[in-house]
């Protein structure tokens, strides 16, 4: 028996495919009602252990009278005596990795390229199995839930994890920042990669929102003070906040190019000429001189001079003018003249080992805030890191790769952007420069689907739209069922992971995230004795935090 | 198609036309009735000793007034009712081993209080040359071959053996009847006096005084000690002895009955007597005896009955058993008696009537000792099967063969 | 099950007998046990299932005619026609269903037939009891082919179910027995099922 009181054996295996899965007939006691679509199964073959995943429910009847005549057999005695032998349920199980035939013995997991033989017995994988397969916490093994029917844990291998672009994905309100957040906490405590997180929402930083508990929950730089730098695009809120920013973020015009206004193309309202216009005045002036050059100048005059000098269409440069006067350039932290250069500040505490949170404050609500910034400053920091990769490769040196968190992904990455964007170029090139995406996402259907594709593991949570499931599932093995997973989610804290980092699809109630609890079974998972070593500096450098961390498990 | 039976029926429908059921022997039997009606017991009697040895018929001997009738006596409330009766396979030259079946059944009903029935069937096997032959004990090379008509007196008299010892066996201490099916005169035996039967004497005192007067006085041993009646019952009888007493009355020649004196020359149909002719005796009750009745008892005036048996010289009457008229034989002792006499009758009548018209102890026994056809198969193949397990030859005449598989 | 005899449930003796089934001529008139119940013949043991129950004259070539026309009651029939028990017979026939083998029970057919007069005994509770503790002896008769083969499976179940202290339990194993025997006729199973019920 399992944890629940349902039995294990579920039935035995009476025909079925590879590709189709296997069929198993429901032994007597297993109800198709205990058997959700996405469970898991293992099938004990002659000499091998599948494990893989109910992929469809059935009930079958062995007479088909049964069907067209079922008058008499609602009656208990009956119906109880007919359940399971002429009428029966059946589950597909697609195989999809092999255990060691030795239920809990070391080996090799594989994954599937056969299916177990004829009355094959197949049972509900047991939390030992699960933990089999998805490993012990620790290590690389980062713990994110349980699965929806077990208590075994399930971990991502984030070393796998961090190879590829990923994505987060979820109609809004299901807790994609949540999850996102305890994703990055993982990472964060990996040390496999630094981290530059383009906070919209302001989730990442010093707290973050648990809307369905109306609660604020701890985010990262409460529980790790002295690893993450947290810049503030928003001055006048961070100025009245408890804990002050690292930094505050300001663009210079110099710093804006025409592919930054590329970007903004469909966001400004503006059309091809007009974006056109910018890399026109771009060759005329130069690209750190031709936003102040262009915004100097006043009057449809003026604009339509300048238009007939560099060939341009006039109406179209006098609505970028317009456009970027009122849309842009109004930002309070777009200046002409910025107090510092934010893009080197970005890579000096990536270099020193920080996790940078950017916190757009009130302007996360400005699309085209956030994307400015957020194009910009990843071009440039891509750019930083491409210079760094090639040098490097040349010394042999390796650099620390980077992963960027970026929300409202298909903003960056529709079809129409994805080849000019700098996420764009990221996702699509992977590794290359060391630098990969996160993306965090409710609309998957609005991004490229090649980008899409190059997305290595997908954290997806209840979506609505049938094209986003579309998006998210494609490509995907067993889509079928992961869609039948996917739909039957819960709204909150329940996800589904599939990709290269989970050695099988699987849905998770997400590990719980928020309370006391919560924050020390997180912590604990790191090693001590670098916790120890490191801790002191925090404390000193940041000790206005103290007193919210007493009960840390780091400080206590 | 062995028998052409629609053929066989539109002769049968001609028969019956031309047969004489019409006013004239309407007139004859009302002759004959007047007869028994007017008939005195001892007027005929004497006549037919005046007449004895030369009658060319053989009548009855009358015991009561011949025209009287009896009306059932009560049945006891309880009694039983005993009855055996025989098959038998006989001596088949066809098969290789001479040998004969004979299977006695029966069966004991008890009426009454404690209701209850037993029923048996005896088979017995023929082999040996004691039972296949009776020898002359005072001539050993004497012997008659125990087969056909004789193999029938001698299963007749092994029934009244098998009946004397299921009376004695019966402790009940109820009034029985015990009945046999058939006559209880061994006319082929014969009597002392001429005609003499066509077998030897030691073969009457085989059967006659060792075998059926043997049973019927064990029988009557019985009865000392509790009311036992025994006889035996005839259904449908053909026999004539009433009507032929009667032809007595009817001849006006004198001295009466010599036949041979008086009516050589005369032609059938001329004579007074020939009232009585083709007439039976159970055509005659049928007119005079209503439901349950009987006849007036007669004695039988055939020699053997007359001359061999004594003590238990065959009587007999008729009696309405509603179906038809049965003809019921007793021995002296019992038709003499009147209680046995009231017994009998009216166990007769009783059983009769249980049975729709013929007693069911007869039914029963018969039924225990029926041999079917297919038992008789049986029985030959029983045979050929032991003969063959013995490695001694099996071989049956060609014309058994075409029998068992007839050619098509 | 190799009980000893019991005198009091002998109830008749083989007449004719086959490897599926046999017939046995009951030593009393209306002497035979009811439809469904468990016989035992022989030594070694040979279990059969009561799947009829005639009574008819003891001669085939015999008709019984009716004789009560006059008669007050049925009782009265008997009674003057004495005889009438005699001539009758009870006989049963019973479908094999098992075997003992060695001292172990097979619901199996055996190798041999039971013998002809091999003795019938009606089973006890205890040997019903142990005999039911296997369900594989419902696929013999399920298989089997005789008339209303249905109503004497539900007679047996039921007479099981009867004899045993967790009865509904019983119930419900055969039931599940039979319906994996009649997977394909759910109709005919249906009919079962509501009859053993």
């Amino acid at each position: 028996m399992t944890s629940d009181g349902l039995p294990t054996l579920l039935g035995t295996v009476v025909g079925g495919s590879l590709t189709d899965g296997v069929e198993v007939r429901l032994a007597e006691g297993a109800s198709v009602e205990d058997i959700p679509v996405g469970s898991y199964v293992v099938i004990q073959g002659e000499t091998r252990r599948f494990f893989g995943m109910v992929s469809e429910v059935r009930l079958a009847a062995t007479d088909s009278r049964l069907r067209s005549a079922p008058a008499g057999f609602e009656d208990p005695f009956v119906s109880q005596a007919l359940t399971g032998t002429a009428a029966y349920g059946s589950i597909v199980v697609r195989p999809r990795l092999v255990l060691p035939s030795v239920a809990g013995a070391e080996g090799d997991i594989a994954p599937a390229r056969t299916v177990p033989g004829h009355f094959s017995r197949a049972a509900r994988a047991s939390e030992a199995d699960v933990a089999q397969v998805f490993g012990a916490e620790g290590g690389d093994n980062f713990a994110v839930g349980t699965p929806l029917d077990m208590d075994a844990v399930v971990c991502l291998d984030l070393k796998t994890l961090l190879q590829r672009s990923n994505g987060v994905f979820g109609k809004s309100g299901t807790g994609k920042s949540f999850l996102t957040r305890l994703l990055l906490i993982g990472v964060l405590q990996s040390r496999l990669s630094a981290l530059l997180i383009f906070d919209m929402h302001n989730e990442y930083g010093w707290e973050g929102g648990d809307v369905e508990r109306g609660r604020r929950v701890k985010s990262l730089k409460q529980l790790f003070p002295s690893e993450v730098s947290v810049f503030a695009l928003d001055e006048q809120r961070a100025r009245g906040a408890s804990v002050q920013p690292d930094f505050h973020v300001e663009i210079g015009y110099g710093e804006i190019t025409p592919d930054d206004i590329m970007a903004l193309r469909e966001t400004l309202g503006i059309s091809d000429a007009a974006a056109e216009a910018a890399f026109a005045l771009g060759r005329r002036f130069g690209d750190g001189r031709w936003l102040r050059e262009f915004l100097r100048l006043e009057g449809s005059d003026e604009i339509g001079e300048l238009a007939a000098r560099i060939n341009v269409n006039g109406a179209a440069l006098a609505t970028l003018h317009r456009r970027l006067t009122n849309r842009v350039t109004r930002l309070p932290f777009v200046t002409d003249a910025p107090g510092a250069d934010a893009v080197s500040a970005i890579m000096d505490h990536l270099d020193r080992g920080k996790h940078v949170v950017l916190e757009f404050g009130r302007y996360g609500d400005d699309v085209i805030a956030y994307m400015l910034v957020a194009n910009l400053l990843t071009r440039r920091i891509h750019d930083r890191y491409r210079e760094r990769q090639s040098a490097d490769a040349g010394e042999g040196r390796s650099t620390t790769p980077l992963t960027i968190v970026i929300e409202e992904a298909h903003r960056f990455l529709s079809p129409a952007v994805a080849s000019q964007s700098p996420f764009g170029i990221i996702a699509r090139e992977m590794r290359k420069n060391n630098v990969t995406l996160l993306v965090v996402d409710q609309r998957p259907s609005a991004i490229d689907a090649e980008v899409l594709s190059q997305v290595g593991t997908k954290v997806c949570c209840l979506l609505d739209d049938e094209r986003d499931v579309d998006a998210v599932m494609a490509g995907a093995s067993g889509s079928r069922e992961l869609r039948s997973v996917l739909a039957g989610l819960r709204s909150r804290q329940q996800a589904l992971f599939f990709g290269e980092a989970v050695p099988i699809p699987v849905a998770v109630q997400v590990r719980d995230y928020g309370t006391d609890t919560s924050y020390d079974a997180l912590m604990r998972r790191r090693p001590r004795r670098e916790a120890a070593a490191r801790g002191p500096a925090v404390a000193r450098s940041n000790g206005a935090a103290s007193e919210d961390e007493d009960d840390d498990p780091l400080f206590g | 198609m062995a028998l052409d039976l629609y053929r066989t029926a539109a002769q049968i429908d001609a028969a019956v036309a031309i047969a004489d059921f019409g006013s004239a022997r309407e007139r004859r039997m009302e002759a004959v009735l007047a007869a028994l009606r007017d008939g005195d017991a001892a007027t005929l009697n004497a006549r037919v000793e005046e007449a004895q040895g030369l009658l060319a018929f053989l009548p009855a001997e009358a015991v009561e007034p011949p025209g009287s009738v009896f009306d059932a006596p009560a049945v006891p409330d309880d009694f039983s009712v005993v009855a055996t009766d025989g098959s038998h396979i006989d001596v088949n030259r066809h098969l290789p081993l001479r040998c004969a079946l004979v299977n006695i059944g029966g069966c004991r009903l008890t009426y009454g209080a404690g209701a209850d029935a037993e029923l048996f069937s005896r088979p017995r096997l023929r082999t040996s040359d004691a039972e296949l032959f009776l020898r002359d004990p005072d001539t050993p090379s004497a012997r008659q071959a125990v087969e056909g008509a004789l193999m029938g007196l001698v299963r007749t008299v092994e029934e009244a053996m098998a009946l004397a010892e299921a009376v004695e066996a019966d402790d009940s201490g109820l009034p029985t009847l015990a009945l046999l099916d058939g006559t209880l005169v061994l006319w082929e035996l014969g009597g002392e006096l001429p005609p003499r039967g066509r077998y030897p004497d030691y073969v009457r005192e085989q059967l006659l005084d060792d075998g059926l007067l043997s049973a019927l006085e064990r029988i009557r041993d019985v009865s000392a000690r509790r009311q036992v009646a025994v006889g035996s019952y005839i259904s449908l009888p053909n026999s004539t002895e009433v009507v032929n007493l009667l032809r007595l009355g009817l001849c006006d020649l004198d001295p009466v009955g010599h036949c041979q004196t008086h009516c050589r020359a005369l032609v059938p149909g001329t004579r007074r007597c020939d009232a009585a002719h083709g007439l039976t005796d159970r055509e005659l009750f049928e007119r005079t005896l209503a439901p349950g009745q009987r006849s007036a008892v007669f004695a039988s005036r055939s020699p053997v009955a007359r001359d061999a048996y004594g003590a238990h010289r065959v009587h007999f009457f008729y009696v309405n058993v509603e179906e038809e008229i049965g003809r019921v034989e007793v021995p002296a002792w019992v038709a003499l008696d009147p209680a046995s006499l009231s017994l009998a009758h009216a166990l007769v009548v009783d059983n009769a009537r249980r049975g729709a018209g013929y007693p069911v102890a007869l039914q029963e026994a018969h039924e225990q000792a029926v041999v079917t056809g297919a038992d008789r198969e049986a029985f030959r193949n029983m045979v050929e099967r032991a003969l063959e397990e013995r490695g001694l030859p099996v071989y049956t005449s060609q014309k058994q063969r075409t029998k068992r598989r007839p050619w098509v | 099950m190799t009980t000893a005899p019991q005198a009091e449930a002998r109830i008749g003796e083989v007449v004719e007998a086959g490897s599926t089934e046999f017939a046995a001529e009951c030593y009393t008139l209306y002497g035979a046990p009811p439809l469904g119940a468990l016989v035992r013949v022989g030594d070694p043991a040979v279990y059969g299932v009561v799947y009829s129950v005639t009574t008819a004259a003891l001669d085939p070539g015999r008709r019984v005619a009716a004789r009560g026309a006059g008669e007050p009651d049925e009782a009265s029939v008997y009674r003057n026609n004495p005889q009438i028990a005699r001539l009758l017979a009870t006989h049963l026939q019973a479908l094999v269903v098992g075997h003992d083998r060695a001292g172990t029970l097979v619901q199996r057919l055996p190798a041999a037939p039971p013998r002809i007069h091999a003795f019938v005994y009606c089973c006890d509770d205890a040997d019903v009891r142990a005999f039911s503790e296997q369900l594989d002896y419902l696929h013999l008769l399920a298989t089997a082919s005789v008339p209303a083969i249905d109503e004497v499976i539900a007679a047996n179940v039921r007479l099981a179910a009867e004899a045993r202290p967790d009865g509904d339990g019983f119930r419900a194993s055969a039931a599940r027995a039979l319906a994996e025997e009649l997977a394909n006729d759910v109709t005919r199973l249906k009919a079962i099922l509501r009859s053993i019920q």
